[in-house]
């Protein structure tokens, strides 16, 4: 295969000064052909050569068989270069700076009566710039007002405009930082695999090793080594960079030179540690927040498990009072007037003369019975659904209970009804008969008190405070409510419920002069004014 | 340049400053053009008030007529000066051109042939200039100061000192006649030039080859490495100027009737100073055709305005030079403050 490019005893002095001599390189298609050097070496010097930006004093540069003569010629011959220094117009904008010397647009007569097509330029440009990872605010941006670094970009964008069959990076990454030297390295190797032939001059032998397939070292302008980059070792790179072969002199500069070039690559390592980790916390944070995020649905599905099944013991309880009250009306309209009229019968057959005394006695006393059993099934019917509350409230109802409570149980009850009361939805109205009656059975069964105060209070036109105080024991002190269904008492846990079901607050407190006040809060819709219109 | 950085990010604000009608103010702000109307404004107003003869019809048509060839030949030297060279030669390949048009009309060639030999003339010594600046990489000013004694003396030894007369009506009516709008009477010559301005604005403001000469004199390494043609652009740009010269040396012969050897001497100055004051900066880079005209313009209208206010002739280069003075202050303080 011929190479593409070729040096003949290629030879540069500025004045008597040599800064290239007898150079004789051979780069083929597809190959990375590294640079090393010291400073001043000339490596640069004969980038320029390659590129046809110096004239050589003696010797040749031919690229795919041709003479080198001018910077244009070499441009259109499919040579790119990449310079240490960018050069860049300064007045023009990033993306005619990209195009410069290839301005896409409509040409009038020729190369120069042409007129730029800004909009393709930008599209273009940020085509290439997006293949860079680079990012500008606009692309109409002068590039005077830009960092070193996004210039170098700018002019390694310039390089990718055409098709190039030979790139030649003048050490650029002096200007670039830790990611954007990745991001040419990988372009290296996305050039040589297109089969782009790239001369790769750097200062840095960890890029040289990582991308070329070969080295050449300059020293003093000569071309002293040509290694292939497998066989070789970065000592014998080294030894020829200084010039000497004897190790025992070599080796306190190899040390340093070694040291120096772990101590950049560690620090380059770390910079880009840094930035990981900076990615990483940000992952964290984003992790975090989704974490958070489930969190908050399990609470909003928890809480929406909790509506339902408040819903359905509602529902249970209203139905429970509701068949309670068939219940009640079935015993009260069947059972009881059965037993009335039976009673009746009893007292017809007691009034005939033909009754002897003793049977009359004995009639008497299944009438009595019957009586008690009438008395005892209105009390239970009373228990199920009290008699009055459907028909005059809630008062009512709690008065005759607490009368016929005291009256049962000997403990003088004091019931003290707001003015107010009026009529709540019966739900409630129902609700607040059994807080109450649960209650005072707590008081009957526990409290061994001598006597108890029911107090039905408007804290605001919307809500009702009930509280139920006696003189009895009080709360233990190590009274804990969700104990109590544990031990298989039920009443304060009912009143709990049915509070919390109706949205309401509970309130257990021993009073200062003894026994247990309950007070619980229970919000209703508005009551109309007694005498209002209603 | 973390400085750099931060003084565009407050550039990139400004615009939001200038309110609802910076489409239009934006453009012109810091614009040179702006302070040459300007100024061109106020000296016609003094002009029009302190004299009975400023403001009519006659003298301002031979001011436009007068200030066409000068600011031709200024848009060709602003391009040079722009790319941060300088063409001394212009005031002899003024005279040197129309006086090959004048000797081909001479020997009974038609009109359009002569006037073509005339651009031809000016062209290649334009081109020469350029090869030897561009190619051979000599300074422009010892090059077109060469090339300026060369023209001008061949013309000396082309009539042997002598003018050229009795040249055609066809000719002359190029520089002569004026076009009649009505009660307007419009100088062929001023039209040529704003048709000059109109084509040179579009060639520097829309093409690839106007912004490769804006940034020729301050970036000639960044055409260079993007591989264009600078040599070549250097040999195109001091051809257009002398072909722009030759243009203006054709009509301001045609308008005088007379071909001298020593015609436009001293004219360089002018030219020069019409590109300067137009805004042209001698350190390359910056300027602009309608700016170039506007200068050329403003210089003219003080020439008649010295002789109608009274002054003697004579004042007038003081006065000219002043003002050249004057501008290259303008200019360095400008760029002093752009750091």
């Amino acid at each position: 295969m011929a190479p593409l490019l070729r040096t003949i005893n290629l030879s540069k002095s500025f004045g008597t000064l040599p800064a290239i001599q007898e150079v004789n390189l051979e780069v083929y298609p597809g190959e990375v052909v590294g640079l090393a050097g010291q400073s001043g070496s000339g490596k640069s010097a004969l980038c320029m050569l390659l590129a046809g930006l110096y004239t050589p004093t003696e010797g040749d540069v031919y690229f795919a068989g041709r003479r080198l003569k001018s910077p244009s010629q070499a441009r259109a011959l499919g040579i790119e270069v990449v310079h240490q220094e960018p050069d860049l117009a300064e007045r023009l904008d990033i993306s005619r700076n990209i195009f410069l010397g290839r301005e896409i647009g409509w040409p009038l007569v020729g190369k120069w009566l042409k007129v730029p097509n800004r909009r393709r330029m930008h599209r273009e440009a940020a085509r290439i710039l997006t293949q860079l990872d680079v990012h500008f605010g606009s692309l109409h941006e002068k590039v005077a007002n830009l960092s070193s670094e996004q210039r170098q970009m700018i002019a390694i964008a310039r390089a990718m405009t055409g098709p190039s069959r030979l790139i030649i990076i003048d050490d650029p990454t002096l200007l670039l930082s830790y990611p954007c030297q990745q991001t040419l390295l990988s372009l290296i190797q996305a050039w040589q695999q297109q089969g782009t032939a790239i001369i790769f001059s750097s200062n840095n032998l960890d890029h040289l090793l990582a991308v070329t397939d070969r080295i050449v070292v300059l020293r003093a302008g000569r071309q002293v080594a040509d290694f292939r980059t497998d066989e070789t070792s970065r000592e014998e790179i080294v030894a020829a960079l200084v010039g000497t072969n004897y190790r025992e002199q070599l080796t306190p500069i190899i040390w340093a030179l070694d040291s120096y070039y772990r101590a950049r690559k560690q620090a380059e390592a770390l910079c880009h540690q840094q930035t990981l980790l900076e990615r990483d916390l940000a992952a964290q944070d984003t992790l975090n927040q989704q974490l958070i995020d489930q969190l908050a649905k399990q609470v909003n599905a928890l809480d929406s498990a909790n509506v339902a099944l408040q819903d359905a013991q509602r529902r249970l309880l209203t139905e429970r009072e509701q068949e309670h009250k068939h219940l009640a009306r079935e015993i009260h309209d069947q059972v009881i007037q059965d037993l009335l009229s039976i009673n009746y019968e009893l007292e017809e057959i007691e009034v005939d003369e033909r009754v002897t005394s003793a049977l009359k006695r004995e009639l008497t006393g299944v009438r009595d019975s019957i009586r008690g059993l009438v008395d005892d099934l209105r009390h239970i019917c009373g228990n199920l659904r009290p008699p009055t509350i459907d028909s005059l409230g809630l008062g009512a109802a709690l008065q005759s209970y607490t009368h016929d409570w005291s009256r049962r149980t000997t403990i003088p009850v004091t019931l003290d009804l707001d003015a107010n009361l009026g009529r709540l939805p019966e739900t409630i109205e129902l609700s607040i008969f059994r807080i109450v009656q649960e209650g005072l059975s707590n008081v009957r069964k526990h409290a061994q008190a001598g006597a108890a105060q029911v107090r039905l209070q408007h804290t605001s036109p919307r809500s009702l405070m009930i509280s139920i105080a006696d003189d009895g024991r009080g709360l233990a002190d190590d009274f804990d409510l969700s104990g109590l269904s544990a031990e298989g008492h039920y009443g304060l846990l009912g009143i709990s419920e049915r509070v919390a079901l109706l949205g309401g607050r509970l309130k257990l407190q021993n009073q200062a002069s003894g026994g247990l006040l309950i007070q619980a809060e229970i919000p209703h819709p508005r009551v109309a004014q007694p005498g209002g219109e209603l | 340049m973390d400085d750099k950085a931060i003084t565009s990010s407050q550039t990139g604000e400004k615009p939001n400053q200038l309110g609802p009608l910076r489409w239009i103010w934006r453009p012109l702000i810091g614009r040179h053009e702006l302070i040459v109307f300007v100024l061109l404004l106020i000296v016609g107003a003094v002009l029009s008030l302190g004299t009975d003869t400023f403001l009519t019809a006659n003298n301002l048509s031979n001011i436009s007529r007068a200030f066409s060839w000068i600011a031709i030949a200024a848009f060709g030297e602003s391009m040079v000066i722009i790319i941060g060279g300088v063409d001394l030669s212009v005031g002899a390949v003024m005279a040197s051109s129309g006086l090959v048009s004048a000797l081909c009309l001479q020997g009974d060639l038609p009109v359009v042939l002569a006037i073509a030999a005339g651009l031809l003339t000016g062209g290649l010594v334009g081109w020469l200039n350029g090869t030897l600046v561009g190619h051979v990489r000599l300074p422009p000013f010892i090059i077109t100061l060469a090339t300026m004694s060369i023209a001008r003396g061949i013309m000396f030894g082309l009539t042997g000192g002598w003018p050229v007369r009795n040249l055609p009506q066809g000719f002359r009516a190029l520089g002569q006649y004026d076009l009649v709008l009505g009660s307007l009477s419009v100088p062929l010559p001023f039209l040529f030039m704003l048709g000059l301005v109109v084509l040179g604005s579009l060639l520097m403001g829309q093409t690839v080859l106007g912004s490769y000469i804006y940034t020729l004199a301050s970036n000639e390494r960044a055409l260079l490495v993007s591989g264009v043609k600078v040599a070549q652009l250097k040999v195109l740009v001091y051809t257009l100027c002398g072909l722009l010269t030759a243009t203006g040396g054709v009509l301001m012969t045609a308008r005088l009737g007379v071909a001298a050897p020593t015609a436009a001497v001293g004219y360089e100055l002018d030219i020069i100073a019409a590109a300067v004051i137009g805004g042209a900066s001698l350190f390359g880079g910056q300027g602009s055709i309608l700016g170039v005209f506007l200068g050329a313009a403003i210089m003219q209208m003080l020439r008649n305005g010295l002789v109608l206010l009274g002054f003697p002739a004579y004042w007038q280069t003081a006065a000219i030079g002043t003002m050249i003075l004057a501008f290259i202050l303008l200019d360095y303080w400008r760029r002093q403050r752009e750091g």
